[in-house]
């Protein structure tokens, strides 16, 4: 057979895995007078954020000749598969840009090192509690580790028409009177003309966006108990999801075409007047900023209230490799990286959220212009999501989670079902890892 | 002894490996730094039988071995046919036919990607739709079998050409004293003559295509919601992504087994058809 089946596959890397313990290129110890090297993973793909990226290595490796790092250019959408191999392969980067759903499962394999008691004073205390949240995890055995430093966070907000709101005399929302949800449905309905819809729902990904748009009503959707984890969809839960799909097939006042876009499709159509509002990471008005026509007017809407305003949160993150060569370097390599000036200019290359609070204060990230007053106002309500801590989370979302919501916000089943897919099937799936 | 120099390449870098994979199988490896790894005899193959959505992703895989491979066959063998004709700029019309084989399959994958594509593709500007063809439910594994086909055609057509060619001459000449028509002459001589190059690029073509993996893997990552996870990818998923080493081993395990079988049958009808 000329195609290699998958087990030779897997063969083949386990085999690298046991012939590979001599990883690590290079380096030479700091003792000997030759520089540290350390490789860097990095994740940045917007341009202004390459450039941020780029530059405050350039910075670092000016300043201190005995630790040099390597840019290294990585991509999102493969990051985790390139991560396992070359964990697995003992020849990981020594400092890792991810995000906090993913460290969890590296975390309980023992390929992250535990920054607890490591993380220097100034960096510790600039980042809240809520953010070092979302970076703690249990470390495979009994114990907690912080197996990350939490650097840029995402809400969801709305992102509107200004022309439209005004034209329909719906209120316009701010951080410290937020639409409800009901709200947002009654202004949705009143935006809803002929050719014209309210609101457009990008549901190619829904997983991630119900969940944390869930915590509005205290939906957690897991349930920990005696260390066993299991899926519930109770009335919490089902609210947010209720809520969505009233819209667009009782008030009718969201696209059904739109529910298989990503993110960003839904530009053009809003641009075109077609939908008045869109949900989105806050990251998406730095794509409105620059692709909307001119005289076009937008406004960054705050996050909505349920109960609460609550959204989960979840971080981009650095950690460091535990088969790093240089593990104390590297964390020094990453407390400069992250401080508060730093994280600034990160934030605003990525058009998303500090978690520093000195980088939050930064004037450039608190204007009105681009709507970066609501957006950074919106940090204040982020949450740990509780699905973060959810060993096999990454499993249950791709296998039953996401075709599930994906049918049913199509109306193809019920709301019951649904409720039944993702906790029947769901626990299936979280059993094979609590084994 | 003047074996071994060619013995040991394969033996270091295709049966060990092949054999350490099918040891796996039998294991629980699972990926971490301080995993232990335990024999568990038949309990994954055990798993295997009971897991739905293995089953789904092989029936999915099944739909797109069987209908790429009878796809692929017909078209290139109407092409074969075209090119077999005395026509003008046949050279280079047989070039062209081949360009797609110098692409790798991520490039083809790519490419097609563009065609695909909601908003630029060529597809939805031809037709002037509003298609998103990878991600619709339905449309999304024709649309990757297209793909296929197109892709596997050139070595399909090369090695049919060959054997149309090397079909005697004598015999079109005989039959046709016989006053048989085109097709005639196709059904009663083209296709017996062609027979055992049917059946040798038919199997080679549905082992090939039932183990694709990259180009599926770049156009669509086997969503939407899992209706393009061919087996090879799931088997990926299960290794790579969610960590189970000796399970997604098995599945390789088993995977192989059936493909030989289904293969074994096919090629165990022809012959007896043959005789």
């Amino acid at each position: 057979m000329k195609r290699l089946s998958a087990a030779l596959a897997v063969a083949a890397v386990a085999l690298a895995a046991g012939c590979g313990s001599g990883g690590g290129d290079g380096g030479g110890d700091a003792a000997s007078g030759e520089p540290v090297k350390l490789r860097f993973l990095s994740l940045a793909w917007q341009k202004e954020s390459i450039e941020a990226n780029k530059q405050i290595v350039a910075d670092w490796n000016t300043a201190n000749p005995k630790i040099q790092v390597e840019y290294v250019q990585g991509s999102w959408d493969n990051v985790n598969d390139q991560l396992v191999t070359s964990f697995e392969a003992g020849d990981p980067p020594d400092v890792i840009h991810d995000d906090s759903p993913a460290l969890s499962s590296f975390a309980s394999r023992g390929f992250l090192l535990d920054l607890t008691g490591k993380i220097p004073a100034e960096l510790n205390g600039d980042i809240p509690q809520a953010a070092w949240d979302t970076v703690t995890f249990s470390d495979g055995k009994s114990g907690q580790g912080v197996y990350g430093v939490p650097f840029l966070q995402e809400s969801q907000v709305l992102i509107a028409n200004k022309k439209l709101l005004d034209g329909a005399g719906v209120r316009v929302p701010t951080p410290d009177s937020p639409w409800t949800w009901d709200e947002f449905a009654d202004a949705a309905g009143k935006l809803t003309k002929k050719g014209a819809y309210g609101v457009a729902w990008p549901m190619k990904s829904p997983v991630n966006k119900v969940l944390n748009l869930a915590l509005n009503f205290g939906g957690t959707f897991f349930d920990t108990q005696g260390g066993k984890t299991t899926v519930k969809v109770g009335p919490q839960e089902r609210e947010v999801l209720q809520r969505i799909h009233d819209q667009l097939y009782t008030d009718r006042s969201a696209d059904p075409s739109a529910l298989g876009m990503g993110t960003a499709d839904p530009l053009p159509g809003f641009f075109a007047g077609k939908y008045a509002i869109v949900p989105a990471g806050v990251y998406l008005r730095q794509q409105v900023a620059e692709q909307a026509p001119s005289g076009f007017e937008w406004v960054t809407l705050p996050p909505l209230k349920g109960q609460t305003s609550q959204q989960g949160a979840v971080s981009q993150t650095l950690s460091v490799a535990a088969d790093s060569k240089h593990p104390d370097e590297a964390l020094k390599f990453i407390a400069y990286f992250l401080n508060g000036p730093n994280q600034a200019k990160l934030a605003k290359g990525d058009w998303l959220l500090p978690t520093s609070t000195t980088a939050a204060k930064d004037p450039a990230l608190t204007t009105k212009e681009n709507g970066w007053d609501v957006a950074t106002a919106s940090a204040k309500d982020l949450v740990v999501a509780p699905f973060l801590k959810v060993n096999g989370f990454d499993e249950w979302k791709s296998k039953v989670a996401t075709p599930a919501m994906q049918e049913y916000f199509a109306d193809k089943i019920s709301l019951d079902e649904l409720a039944k897919r993702l906790v029947e099937d769901g626990n299936k799936v979280l059993e094979r890892y609590s084994r | 002894m003047l074996l071994l120099p060619a013995l040991v390449p394969v033996l270091v870098f295709s049966v060990g490996p092949l054999v350490y994979g099918i040891l796996l199988a039998f294991t629980d490896a699972r990926s971490g730094r301080n995993a232990e790894t335990s024999f568990v005899g038949l309990e994954n193959f055990a798993e295997l039988l009971s897991d739905g959505d293995f089953w789904e992703s092989f029936r999915i895989g099944m739909i797109w071995g069987l209908s790429v491979t009878v796809l692929q066959f017909l078209a290139s063998l109407g092409l074969a046919l075209l090119l077999n004709q005395d026509l003008r700029l046949r050279g280079v019309a047989r070039v062209l036919a081949v360009v797609p084989w110098a692409m790798p399959p991520v490039v083809v994958g790519l490419m097609w990607r563009l065609v695909y594509h909601p908003d630029a593709g060529l597809l939805n500007g031809l037709f002037g739709s509003d298609v998103d063809w990878l991600h619709d439910f339905s449309l999304a594994l024709p649309a990757v079998i297209v793909v296929g086909v197109w892709t596997g055609m050139p070595q399909t057509t090369v090695v049919l050409l060959a054997g149309l060619q090397s079909v005697p001459r004598e015999l079109y000449e005989a039959v046709s004293v016989d006053g048989a028509g085109a097709w005639r002459r196709f059904w009663n001589v083209t296709l017996p003559q062609l027979r055992p190059v049917v059946v040798a690029i038919t199997s080679l073509d549905f082992v090939w295509n039932i183990n694709q993996f990259s180009l599926v893997y770049v156009l669509t990552q086997g969503g939407p919601g899992g209706r393009t996870r061919l087996p090879m990818l799931f088997a990926y998923e299960e290794g790579f992504r969610y960590g189970f080493f000796g399970y997604a081993a098995t599945l390789g395990v088993a995977i192989t087994i059936v493909v030989l079988a289904v293969l074994g049958l096919y090629l165990w009808r022809q012959a007896r058809e043959g005789d």
